[in-house]
């Protein structure tokens, strides 16, 4: 009986973690933010990623930083690689305490880098306005500090 | 005088960022080989592929096999390949000569493994992540870089660089694709 309830624990566990939707189509990504933010922020990593994980804390504190009018959104490239685990991101998601929705990105790395226009590296953070238009992108793990102040100085502009 | 060489140094430390251009010519290594510890030296003369790998990226792991396959598809039509590490073993143990050499060795590594252990050659090369891949002609002048092939999961594959560019230069052609954006695993440059 003891082993029948601890998978079920298991996956009651993996249910309670932040939001993980399944995107195909990169240009869909900017549906999965709520439409009253007036900033969309989306930070491209992966549970592979050194840099993306150490990273982590940063965008939480970011996001806690702000209400409704910014939203953020995590897009995972762990699936590009063979072998990718969903529920490794889920949990990973689940154990950093990341509360805004997070995008399982199940299409090809090739047509996220030309959508997003990327180097080839992650992690990297950026800021589109509600019509998709681009506003700020940082290269590279963000620091909190700098991120947020860049983000109230493009809030105060939209006043 | 002294601000002009630190100011020196400084743009040289950020010249980096910039990718080796196509129709350079190819910077010169000389590193040790992982595997049975002899000096490698890149020696312009043949078609050359330097490619900058690594032991601990997923994205270097999924291309392995393939660049084994590739390598042995074109060595025997006179193609050199070099792959380096160019990642600081200091912060990760596991890019060690000796890690190297176990991982060479257990996969059959057809192609020396060499360490860039101040990561002064990526830097030449303007290298970002690995794996990123380095094709020469026989005069040393870079033809493509970029990468491998457009994914990692051979099943979504739609463009092959690298096998591409070396049929049309050993072809006596024009490579078609030249620049190809290259994903993967920053590299964990020496500090």
């Amino acid at each position: 009986m003891r082993r029948a309830i601890l998978p079920l624990l298991l996956i009651a566990h993996v249910a309670s973690a932040a939001t993980l939707r399944d995107v195909k189509d990169p240009k869909k990504i900017a549906e999965v933010f709520p439409k009253n933010a007036k900033l969309r922020v989306v930070n491209i990593w992966a549970t592979w990623c050194v840099p993306c994980v150490a990273e982590m804390p940063e965008l939480r504190a970011v996001d806690a930083a702000f209400g409704p009018e910014v939203a953020m959104v995590g897009v995972s490239a762990d699936d590009s690689v063979p072998d990718a685990d969903r529920a490794k991101v889920a949990a990973f998601l689940d154990k950093q305490k990341i509360a805004y929705t997070n995008v399982y990105y199940r299409g090809t790395i090739d047509d996220l880098m030309n959508f997003y226009r990327l180097e080839g590296t992650i992690p990297i953070t950026l800021v589109f306005d509600r019509n998709g238009k681009e506003l700020w992108r940082h290269d590279g793990p963000v620091r909190s500090a700098e991120a947020i102040k860049e983000i109230k100085k493009l809030l105060g502009r939209m006043q | 005088m002294r601000k002009l060489i630190v100011t020196m140094i400084l743009l040289a430390a950020c010249a980096n960022a910039e990718e080796l251009p196509i129709g350079a010519t190819a910077p010169k290594f000389s590193l040790v080989n992982a595997v049975d510890g002899k000096t490698v030296s890149f020696t312009p003369g043949k078609v050359s592929v330097v490619v900058f790998t690594c032991n601990q990226c997923p994205y270097a792991k999924a291309f392995e096999p393939r660049l084994i396959e590739i390598a042995k598809q074109y060595q025997p039509k006179g193609v050199v390949f070099y792959a380096i590490d160019p990642n600081d073993e200091a912060q990760y143990a596991v890019e060690s000569l000796a890690e190297m050499k176990a991982r060479a060795v257990e996969k059959g590594y057809p192609f020396p493994y060499l360490k860039d252990g101040d990561s002064a050659i990526a830097h030449a090369y303007g290298a970002r992540v690995t794996p990123h891949v380095y094709v020469f002609d026989g005069t040393g002048t870079l033809r493509y870089r970029g990468y491998v092939d457009d994914s990692a999961k051979a099943a979504e594959r739609r463009t092959a660089g690298l096998s591409n560019a070396l049929d049309e230069l050993l072809g006596g052609k024009t490579v078609s694709n030249q620049v190809t954006r290259a994903f993967g695993c920053t590299i964990k440059w020496k500090s």
